[in-house]
């Protein structure tokens, strides 16, 4: 089968789980895409940087999470500088050839780090994602809610969303005019909620005081995608803490729906 | 020249500052300091004037919220700074990152080190300041350093020592003793075995081969008490580990391999093993318990790596045992570190780990008795998988090569010797007390990530950790029957100036010793290339016999294999018999008269620490990470129902549950060690049955941490292990792994002797078909019934928190009945594989209304219940600890006659929707008003 950029309908989406050292979600997200019917493959960073992978054989790029580089100096710096240093066109000719790159986590901190989110400037940061306010990793399940956004992939959605987070620094903070621009540009794609649905500032349910409850973000072009959140460690029912207690309801898993989405969108495009 | 560079945040606030101002107003009651501002401290060595600022920009700083300042302060109009960095030679994590990102980045950096700085606003001398510090313990002296003076270098030189020959052939019984002395640990028999082979070959040894035997044939490595024979009040019994491979050899259904591999393997599906092991890492975690408990994490992964061709590792558990973390400290023995400090050092260590490899902290506890002040117990346990055709211990072929691939080598962990700060100008090396380390969990997680690729490409033939005794050991141990030939100018260091018996001995972390078939080196370089993994080739198995290590062209060791492995004799040990414990109590409270009285006894049963809420430590661990938990640790409305073991998916695509748990009570082996043992073996299998787990397919650990074996102690370890030997033969299902630590015994100068409690720790891993067939603990509905499956020894109160609280030990340990377990656990097993049994909960610490309360609290639900009144001691009935008995969830009492007829069973009640808990007749209280004082006891530390 030939693996060019665009595909046919019929055909699988390529997806690149980039690894490096220290990335430690890579399973759980290679899992999650095979599930929804795309095509995944592990690529170490430096099989990118040697050339003897090429971006352009893929279709998504997916960051996953975990500590890359031991999260050393701030999360997912010393990979976000690897991937402007080496791969700078590479991932320009990627997104602007209509790929499609998800960051979750780690990910999502190494593409803020890159600026290709909030903004798509690749090499300069808008936004960041802060040290928790609670000055600590926090391990627990939080809703979000999706909004209408840029993103090409998902609409906005009553549902709100059980999934969990495990992070450090996953505050997400920009100054007021960046954080306005990111509103006023729809590029908000998550919010963190509360019991009652609606988005909130409030510990633990903003696990992290983000401000404007910000869970996840797409950039001006909707193509890119990156959230603090793990929809891969909830595409199975029982990996749900709770999934006892739901039983004879039927449930999705609530992280299909961004691989489904994001899938079925690679595939059509 | 030295660029300092320091980045601090733009924000208003400082969490780090805020705490720790807290902290000093709180614990040493200093008012005059207005504000402390923290900021990191970067120093470059050999890089252009030109690159600072593009490092600085590109790297070290974002200007979005931080700001920044070169040679200078950054936080300005502070009083006093204070400055606190690893010292030299310490391993700092976040160098390799800073020199990685300087070389992607094109610039040149040759050296790098980073580290923290303290502000503080208000009136404060310098050496106020310092003594703050160092009174909060914000630095630990063995391994950090305030930084007085800017260093002049940040490199390390040093000249290789020589090796030295020990003249040990002519020497007297006491010239033997001093040279074993409190550095090799060897009795005069052992020195003297050592000085007949030296004599019979007629040369003298060398310091290498000297520390090669001393490691070779230490208690750690050689397990010589486990391997005596043992002389109980006179009369011969077979050593402790023969007794238990034994037995554990007649149960073999499951066993792809035991006892001879770094972790026991058993059978999984479809081709798949798993395999689990624990570890102590005690006297480290003492002295640094952030870096020992790091490095017992990172050990204990690495031992599950290095079994057959290589695992991945799965599970993690950690296992502490501490002082009371509100102690008084005057009890404190010299040189102990205050509770609560370890207590949060730990955590932090198992944080900072255990989630950096990505792998799942799923099960644990804590344990606090004030007798662990002199030295914790830090048992951390993992566990992996691996395919079958791999699983098999590796044996090394003639002509296969040595490699050490990893970390790279330097003095850490080498028994005496350490560098001493001096001042950091001076950078010299010098004798001093032991280094701590510290991990680097991405060092050993890219190391893990190289194997996997490397077996899957069949390029391993055998692997071994480098732990305890480094090369030596692992070297020594997998060239044992074949003989090897070492290089040791080949090994990659950390900084030049180390001796060949240090580059030998050294426990520097993260490194792991494989044989590579030699057709394979090119194909396992260029895996390891990829992974950012870097290789030394050591040397070859050359069918020798011999263990023969060169430094250079000089030959530092030449022992043969046979003396090494076989020629340690075999200690005879005497040991006194120990008596049982009383079959029933004979100090007894009185039972609480009032309903405010009984409240008040349940509340302070749910507050003690070993009861209240661990949900702000297990918040901190990551048990999500690899997505594989299917029984996370805390279910339930809230998420915060603690439930008894783990259940994970470790094949994402497939049904197939592997169950782990563990029991253990040093209280109770202190009483009684048989039925102590006996309690904390059941207790670990209540607790994997609770869940679901089927205890025919499962395997045991056990884990001894006793106190040095003097006669009385051995005695006490000999009827332990005739428990663990008894319990095999009642379930029908074998230890297949085991480690023994004999050392928690403190001794201080001045003459003060603390055993500490003796711990038996029994944890245990299998197999399920199908995760479906697993329940939480939390109650599923209003109106279902409540059953207590198994059946008590309710005279028998010893050790119970219950008594604790009524300031009693007691003088009889709960007997479990070992007839009736096996159909008891039968019984739960089948209710929960019949989808009968909603929610289930063993009854441990607490008793049966501890259960309960917390399988009302997941639900968010209330429970009403009566007891019979053929219970004398109502009292007893509630907080009776007897392991092997379960709180179960059924639909109706039919459903329960059905369920548990053919076992010791009592309804007790039923759920109601009210948050409410009643005991007919004798109180009824609000499970939200308890719940709050639950979670509480921690949030001192923690939050």
């Amino acid at each position: 089968m030939e693996r060019t950029l665009g595909g046919n309908i019929q055909m699988k989406p390529n997806v690149c789980i980039l690894r490096a050292d220290g990335i430690n979600c890579d399973w759980e997200l290679h899992y999650a895409f095979e599930k929804f019917g795309a095509v995944p493959e592990f690529v170490h960073i430096n099989q990118l940087r040697d050339k003897s992978k090429r971006l352009k054989e893929f279709q998504i790029l997916a960051l996953p999470g975990g500590f890359s580089y031991g999260d050393d100096i701030a999360s997912g710096k010393v990979l976000a500088v690897e991937l402007i240093s080496f791969l700078k066109d590479e991932l320009q000719k990627f997104i602007a050839k209509k790929g499609l790159v998800l960051g979750i986590c780690n990910g999502f901190q190494t593409l803020i780090r890159t600026g290709l989110l909030p903004f798509n400037n690749l090499g300069r940061m808008d936004a960041t994602l802060a040290p928790n306010e609670s000055g600590r990793f926090e391990c627990r399940w939080v809703k979000i809610k999706t909004e209408d956004s840029k993103c090409l992939f998902l609409s906005g959605s009553d549902q709100a969303l059980d999934l969990a987070v495990n992070h450090g620094e996953g505050k997400f903070f920009a100054n007021d005019t960046n954080l306005k621009k990111i509103e006023n540009q729809n590029l908000v794609v998550f919010r963190y909620v509360n019991e009652d649905g609606k988005p909130t500032q409030q510990y633990p349910q903003n696990p992290n005081s983000s401000l404007n409850a910000i869970a996840g973000v797409t950039d001006p072009t909707g193509r890119i995608l990156g959230l603090m959140p793990h929809p891969e460690k909830f595409v199975d029912n029982t990996q749900h803490p709770n999934w006892r207690r739901f039983k004879g309801q039927i449930l999705k898993p609530h992280g299909a729906l961004i691989f489904e989405n994001m899938i079925r969108f690679a595939k059509s495009s | 020249m030295i660029y300092t560079v320091r980045v601090a945040s733009k924000n208003q606030t400082d969490p780090k500052g805020q705490d720790l101002l807290a902290e000093i107003k709180r614990t040493l009651k200093i008012t005059s300091i207005n504000k402390i501002r923290t900021a990191k401290v970067y120093r470059l060595e050999g890089i252009k004037r030109k690159d600072v600022k593009k490092f600085a920009e590109k790297v070290l700083y974002e200007k979005i919220d931080q700001k920044i300042a070169y040679n200078k302060p950054v936080i300005k109009g502070a009083n006093q700074t204070i400055e606190v960095a690893y010292k030299p030679g310490v391993m700092n994590p976040e160098v390799g990152s800073l020199l990685k990102a300087a070389k992607d980045l094109g610039i040149k950096l040759t050296a790098v080190d980073s580290s923290w700085e303290y502000a503080f606003f208000g009136k404060i001398r310098r050496d106020e300041a310092k003594n703050l510090i160092t009174k909060l313990r914000l630095y630990n002296p063995l391994i950090e350093h305030i930084v007085d003076q800017k260093p002049k270098t940040l490199l390390i030189s040093g000249k290789v020592g020589e090796t030295k020959m020990v003249p040990i052939k002519n020497m007297s019984d006491g010239q033997l003793l001093e040279l074993s002395g409190d550095k090799l640990f060897l009795n005069l028999e052992e020195m003297k075995v050592i000085q007949n082979y030296f004599k019979k070959i007629n040369r003298e040894p060398t310091d290498c081969e000297i520390e090669t035997l001393a490691q070779t044939w230490s208690e750690h490595s050689g397990h010589k008490t486990f391997k005596a024979k043992i002389m109980i009040n006179g009369e011969e019994k077979e050593p402790l580990i023969v007794r238990i491979k034994k037995e554990a050899l007649k149960h073999k259904k499951n066993i792809v391999s035991a006892f001879v591999d770094n972790a026991g393997v058993m059978d999984f599906y479809d081709g798949w093993a798993i395999n689990g092991k624990g570890e102590t890492h005690n006297s480290p975690s003492a002295i640094e318990p952030y870096g020992g408990a790091m490095t017992g994490s990172g050990g204990v992964f690495r031992d599950i790596v290095a079994t057959g061709q290589g695992a991945k590792t799965v599970i993690s558990t950690d296992i502490f045992c501490l002082a009371n973390w509100n102690m008084n400290l005057k009890k404190l023995p010299e040189g102990s570190l205050p509770p609560a400090y370890i207590l949060s050092r730990v955590v932090a260590a198992v944080r900072d780990y255990g989630n950096r490899m990505g792998i799942p902290t799923n099960n644990g506890s804590f344990h606090f008795n004030d007798d662990f002040r002199a030295k914790p117990t830090v048992l951390v346990g993992a566990y992996g998988i691996l395919p079958k055709k791999y699983a098999k211990k590796g044996e090394p072929q003639k002509g296969d090569i040595v490699v050490s691939i990893g970390g790279r080598v330097g003095r850490d962990g080498i028994h005496g010797a350490t560098f001493s700060s001096g001042e950091m100008t001076q950078r010299t090396i010098t004798v001093n007390a032991q280094a701590v380390q510290i991990g680097n969990a991405i060092e050993e997680k890219r190391t893990f990530d190289a194997i996997m690729e490397a077996r899957d490409n069949d390029c391993i033939r055998a692997i071994q950790d480098s732990g305890g005794g480094g090369l030596s050991s692992a070297i020594g141990e997998m060239g044992s029957q074949i003989g090897v030939l070492v290089q040791l100018k080949n090994e990659r260091l950390k900084y030049q100036g180390l001796s060949p018996w240090e580059i030998w001995i050294s426990e520097s972390q993260e490194r792991m010793i494989l044989a590579i078939p030699k057709n394979k080196i090119i194909k396992f370089k260029k895996i390891c290339h990829k992974y950012n993994v870097e290789v030394s080739v050591l040397g070859m198995f050359d069918g020798s016999k011999k263990l023969k290590v060169f430094f250079g062209r000089q030959k530092v060791c030449d022992l043969q294999m046979q003396f090494l492995h076989q020629g340690l004799p075999q200690r005879v040990m005497k040991a006194k018999k120990v008596s049982q414990s009383a079959l029933q109590e004979n100090k007894n409270p009185p039972i609480p008269r009032t309903k405010g009285k009984w409240v008040e006894i349940l509340q302070k049963v749910l507050t003690d620490g070993n009861i209240c809420s661990k949900e702000l430590i297990l918040r901190m661990y990551d048990h999500t990470v690899q997505g594989t938990s299917v029984l996370q640790p805390f279910t339930g409305v809230s998420y915060d129902g603690p439930n008894d073991a783990a259940v994970i998916r470790p094949i994402l695509n497939k049904p197939y549950g592997m169950v782990v748990s563990h029991g253990l009570n040093p209280i109770l082996n202190r009483i009684d060690p048989y039925w102590g043992s006996i309690w904390a073996a059941t207790e670990a299998i209540a607790n994997y049955v609770a869940v679901g787990g089927v205890y025919q397919d499962a395997s045991l650990v056990n884990n001894y941490i006793w106190p040095f074996p003097d006669e009385e102690s051995l005695g006490s370890l000999d009827r332990s292990v005739d428990a663990v030997v008894d319990f095999m033969k009642i379930l029908k299902i074998p230890v297949i792994s085991g480690k023994d630590s004999l050392s928690s015994t403190y001794r201080s100068d001045d003459g003060l002797v603390l055993k500490i409690p003796p711990v038996l720790c029994i944890s245990v891993f299998g197999k399920i078909p199908n995760v479906i067939k697993t329940v939480s603990s939390d109650f599923k509905k209003a109106g279902s019934t409540i059953v207590l499956v198994g059946r008590q020894d309710s005279s028998s109160m010893g050790g119970s928190v219950y008594f604790a609280k009524n300031n009693l030990l007691g003088e009889s340990v709960p007997k479990v009945d070992l007839k009736i377990l096996p159909k008891v656990l039968d019984a739960i097993n089948h209710g929960i594989s019949e989808g009968k049994i909603l929610s289930c909960h063993d009854v441990s610490e607490g008793g049966i209304i501890t259960s309960i309360f917390e399988m009302s609290v997941g639900a968010k639900l209330g429970a009403k219940i009566k007891i019979e009144n053929r219970h004398k001691r109502v009292d007893y009935f509630l907080f009776n600890e007897t392991a092997g008995c379960f709180m179960a969830e059924v639909a109706d009492k039919t459903t329960a006659r059905k369920l548990f007829g053919g076992t010791p069973y009592e309804i007790l009640g039923e759920t109601v929707p009210e948050q409410i808990l009643t005991v007919a007749n004798l109180f009824s209280v609000d499970v939200e008003k308890l719940k709050t004082l639950w979670k509480e006891p921690l949030e001192g530390i923690f939050k």
